[in-house]
C-alpha cells in the first residue's frame, strides 16, 4: 500500500470528471462550444457545463478580456470552491495577441488570476483542449 | 437615372441652393452648414429617406474640425445620400436628430458622445455605453496615441497579483 | 391577519440581472426591473468585448487589416472579410477578375449557412430543446472542415478574401466535397422542419414587432423581413455577381419569434441554391488582380471616401472608409446590424414580457455581441 499525502488523497477523490463553468468569451464561443456538440462529444469523458460557480472545477478563460469582464471573472473565481484550476486559451492571454495596442484589453492574464496551464493557438483546436484536460489527470496521478 | 431621381436632385438644388456630388449609380454626397441641418433632414425624411444607416465623426487634426456625416437610405428610390457638416474640434456641439429618426439616432449619438466627446443638444440620454470608470480623454481622438499609452501602462508595469494572491 | 396582508403596500418590484455569466445569455448583460412575473423595463449593458476596432485599423495597412477584419464577428468571419475587401477595392479602383467574384460568393454563402445553423442551435437551447443544440453544432463541423480545406483555418480564415481577389485557388477535390456537404445540409434542414410542439408554444405570438416600429428602431435583415418588409441588399444594390444568380427572399407578416425562426430555415435553402448555381457557372482564369499579387508594404491608397453596404447573415452591414493619400486609412467606421438589434429593439420588445419569455425573445433576434461592441 502506497502512503500518499493528504493533498494527493483529496485531489484523487475530487478530480475524476471535470465540470466546466459557463464563461464563454467571444473567441471561446466558436471553439469551446463545438466540444459540447456531437462531433467532439465531451460528455463521454464526464465533462459537462454547469451554471453556477459553486459546482465547477475548472474556469476556462478563452480569448481576450477587457477591463469590464476581468472584474466579473475575478469574482467568479473567488466564488469557486477548492480545488480549482484556471486554464488560459489562446495567445491573447499570454502577450496581448492581436490586440496588443488596444487601450481596453488586458495583456497578461497571469497578472490577474493564477493560471495553471496555457494552450497556444489562435484559436486552438478542440484536440488541444482535450489534451490539456488529460494532462490534468496525469498530474493528479503523479502527486504524492 | 430615371425620371423620379432627376426630379429629386433638381428639387434639392432649387429649394436649398446646394450642389450635390454624384458618385456611381447610387451615391450622392452633400456638404452643408451646421445650422441648416434640421430643416434639410426633415425634408429628406418626408421625401422617403426613412432609414438612417449610421452617423460618423472624422477627426481632421490639422484643420481643427470634426466632420459629422449622416448616411440616409431610401427604400423606394434605392439611393444613399450622405450629409456632411463641420463643427469645431475644441467645443463640438450640434443639434440632435432624435426629433426626426427617434431611437435609431439616439443610440448612434450616445456612442459618438462617449468616443469623441461631441455634445448633442436635445438627446435625453448620453450616459457612457461601453466603458466603465474611464478617466482619460475621449479615446478615438487623433491626439491620443494608443501605442505610447499601452507601453507606459501595461508593458512596463509591476505584477498586480503579487499583492493579493499568495499560495 | 388577512386584512393586514391585503393592506400592505405592493413591494414586489425587484431588480434582476440577466448578465454575462448567466447560462441563458451570451456575452452581454440586460438589467431587468421585474414586478411579480412581468418585466416592467429593461436596460442593456454592453461593453464586455470593446476593443476599439475602428482605431486599431488606422495603425495598420489594408493588407494587414484584411487579417484583422475576420475577427469583427466570430460567428461569420468570411462575410466581414468580404465587405472590407470591397471597400478597399473601390478606393484603389481595381476590377476583380470573374473567377474571384464567383469564389467570393460561394464562400460568403457557405458562411451564411453556418451562421444560421448556430442560430437554430442557440434558439433551441434557449427554449429548452437541448438535443437540437448538440446536433446543430455537430452538423456545423462539416462546413468548418470545408473551410479548413480551402482557406487553411477552421474558424478564422486569415484574410482569405483580400483586396484584389482571393488569396489562392480552390484545390482539385473542392467541388466534389462541397456538393457532398450540401447534401448533409439538406438532412439538417429536414430535421429543423420537424416541428416541436413545445417550441411552437414558446415562440408563437412572443416578441411581436410591428412594421412601423421596426423601421423607426432601425432593424434590418431577418428582423425586418419577419415584420413584412420586402428588402434585401443583394437585390436592391447587387454586389459581386448576385445580379446574375436566381434566388428568392422569404418574408413573413406576423413579426413574432416564430416568424423570424422560419425565415432562418428558408434562407438556408436559398443559400444552398445559390452555391449550386455558382459552382456550375464557375469560369476559369486568374483569382487575383495582377497589381496586388505581390503587394508592397508601401502601397499608397489614393484620396477619397467610400460607403459600402452588404447583406450579412444578421442584417445590413456597412463600412465607411476615408483616405487622405497615406499607406494607412484615415478613418474606418464599421456599422453592424447588431448595434441596433441589441439595444433599442431588445429594450422595446422586453417591456411587458414574462420572465420565462426573455430567452425566447433574446435568441430569436440572432445577436452577436462582438459585432456590437467592436
Amino acid at each position: 500500500m502506497v502512503k500518499r499525502s493528504e493533498k494527493a488523497r483529496t485531489m484523487r477523490k475530487l478530480i475524476k470528471a471535470i465540470w466546466i463553468f459557463n464563461w464563454f468569451n467571444s473567441c471561446g464561443f466558436a471553439e469551446l462550444v463545438p466540444l459540447v456538440g456531437s462531433r467532439w462529444d465531451m460528455e463521454r469523458f464526464g465533462m459537462i457545463i454547469v451554471g453556477t460557480p459553486r459546482h465547477a472545477d475548472v474556469l476556462f478563460i478563452a480569448g481576450y478580456q477587457t477591463h469590464k469582464s476581468i472584474e466579473r471573472a475575478k469574482r467568479v473565481y473567488e466564488q469557486m470552491a477548492e480545488p480549482k484550476v484556471v486554464i488560459a486559451l489562446g495567445s491573447c492571454t499570454m502577450t496581448g495577441g492581436m490586440y496588443w495596442d488596444s487601450y481596453n484589453t488586458i495583456k497578461k492574464l497571469d497578472d490577474y488570476l493564477p493560471v495553471t496551464m496555457y494552450i497556444p493557438g489562435c484559436p486552438p483546436r478542440p484536440e488541444a483542449v482535450f489534451e490539456a484536460c488529460e494532462k490534468i489527470f496525469e498530474h493528479v496521478k503523479e502527486l504524492e | 437615372m430615371a425620371k423620379k431621381e432627376i426630379g429629386l436632385i433638381d428639387e434639392l438644388k432649387n429649394k436649398f441652393k446646394v450642389k450635390p456630388k454624384i458618385q456611381g449609380e447610387r451615391r450622392i454626397w452633400l456638404s452643408i452648414d451646421s445650422d441648416r441641418l434640421i430643416e434639410i433632414c426633415k425634408w429628406f425624411k418626408e421625401s422617403g429617406f426613412v432609414h438612417l444607416s449610421s452617423i460618423s465623426v472624422t477627426d481632421w487634426l490639422e484643420k481643427g474640425d470634426y466632420e459629422l456625416t449622416y448616411h440616409l437610405w431610401s427604400y423606394d428610390a434605392k439611393k444613399l445620400i450622405t450629409i456632411k457638416t463641420m463643427v469645431s474640434r475644441n467645443k463640438p456641439t450640434i443639434e440632435s436628430v432624435t426629433s426626426i429618426w427617434a431611437e435609431n439616432a439616439q443610440i448612434h449619438e450616445r456612442e459618438l458622445h462617449e468616443l469623441f466627446g461631441v455634445k448633442f443638444k436635445g438627446n435625453k440620454d448620453l450616459n457612457p455605453l461601453f466603458l466603465e470608470n474611464w478617466q482619460g480623454p475621449a479615446p478615438f481622438r487623433k491626439d491620443f496615441d494608443w501605442r505610447n499609452y499601452v507601453r507606459d501602462k501595461f508593458y512596463n508595469k509591476e505584477n498586480e497579483r503579487q499583492r493579493v494572491y499568495y499560495d | 391577519m388577512i386584512e393586514e396582508m391585503e393592506l400592505a403596500p405592493k413591494e414586489s418590484e425587484y431588480d434582476l440581472y440577466f448578465g454575462p455569466a448567466h447560462p441563458g445569455s451570451g456575452n452581454f448583460g440586460v438589467k431587468l426591473k421585474v414586478d411579480g412575473e412581468i418585466v416592467v423595463s429593461a436596460r442593456a449593458d454592453p461593453g464586455y468585448l470593446h476593443r476599439g476596432f475602428e482605431k486599431l485599423m488606422e495603425y495598420r495597412t489594408p493588407i494587414q487589416n484584411a487579417v484583422l477584419s475576420d475577427r469583427l464577428c466570430v460567428l461569420e468571419p468570411l462575410n466581414w472579410n468580404l465587405i472590407h475587401a470591397e471597400a478597399v477595392d473601390e478606393l484603389l479602383g481595381i476590377e476583380v477578375p470573374e473567377r474571384a467574384k464567383y469564389i467570393r460568393v460561394i464562400m460568403a454563402e457557405l458562411s451564411r449557412i453556418q451562421s444560421h445553423i448556430i442560430w437554430y442551435g442557440v434558439f433551441s437551447k434557449g427554449t429548452g430543446f437541448d438535443t437540437g443544440f448538440k446536433m446543430a453544432f455537430g452538423y456545423r463541423d462539416y462546413i468548418l472542415d470545408l473551410f479548413e480545406l480551402i482557406t487553411g483555418g477552421r474558424v478564422y480564415p486569415a484574410g482569405y478574401i483580400c483586396p484584389g481577389g482571393v488569396r489562392r485557388d480552390f484545390p482539385n477535390n473542392a467541388k466534389a466535397k462541397i456538393l457532398k456537404v450540401l447534401d448533409k445540409m439538406n438532412e439538417m434542414i429536414k430535421l429543423e422542419e420537424l416541428e416541436n410542439p413545445a417550441m411552437n408554444a414558446r415562440a408563437k405570438n412572443v416578441g411581436v414587432l410591428k412594421l412601423k416600429d421596426a423601421i423607426s428602431l432601425g432593424a434590418t435583415g431577418p428582423v425586418l423581413r419577419g415584420s413584412g418588409m420586402n428588402t434585401d441588399v443583394r437585390k436592391e444594390e447587387p454586389y459581386e455577381v448576385y445580379d446574375r444568380l436566381d434566388f428568392e427572399v422569404p418574408i413573413r407578416k406576423e413579426g413574432d419569434a416564430y416568424a423570424r425562426y422560419w425565415i432562418g430555415v428558408e434562407e438556408m435553402k436559398q443559400s444552398i441554391k445559390i452555391v449550386k448555381q455558382a459552382l456550375n457557372e464557375l469560369p476559369g482564369g486568374e483569382v487575383i488582380d495582377s497589381s496586388l499579387k505581390k503587394p508592397k508594404l508601401s502601397l499608397k491608397i489614393p484620396e477619397g471616401e467610400v460607403y459600402v453596404r452588404n447583406e450579412i447573415a444578421r442584417g445590413e452591414a456597412a463600412i465607411y472608409m476615408v483616405s487622405n493619400g497615406n499607406i494607412n486609412p484615415y478613418r474606418v467606421k464599421v456599422r453592424g446590424p447588431d448595434f441596433l438589434h441589441m439595444i433599442p429593439v431588445l429594450e422595446y420588445l422586453l417591456k411587458g414580457a414574462q420572465i420565462a419569455d426573455v430567452p425566447a425573445v433574446y435568441w430569436s433576434l440572432n445577436i452577436c455581441p462582438a459585432d456590437m461592441d467592436r
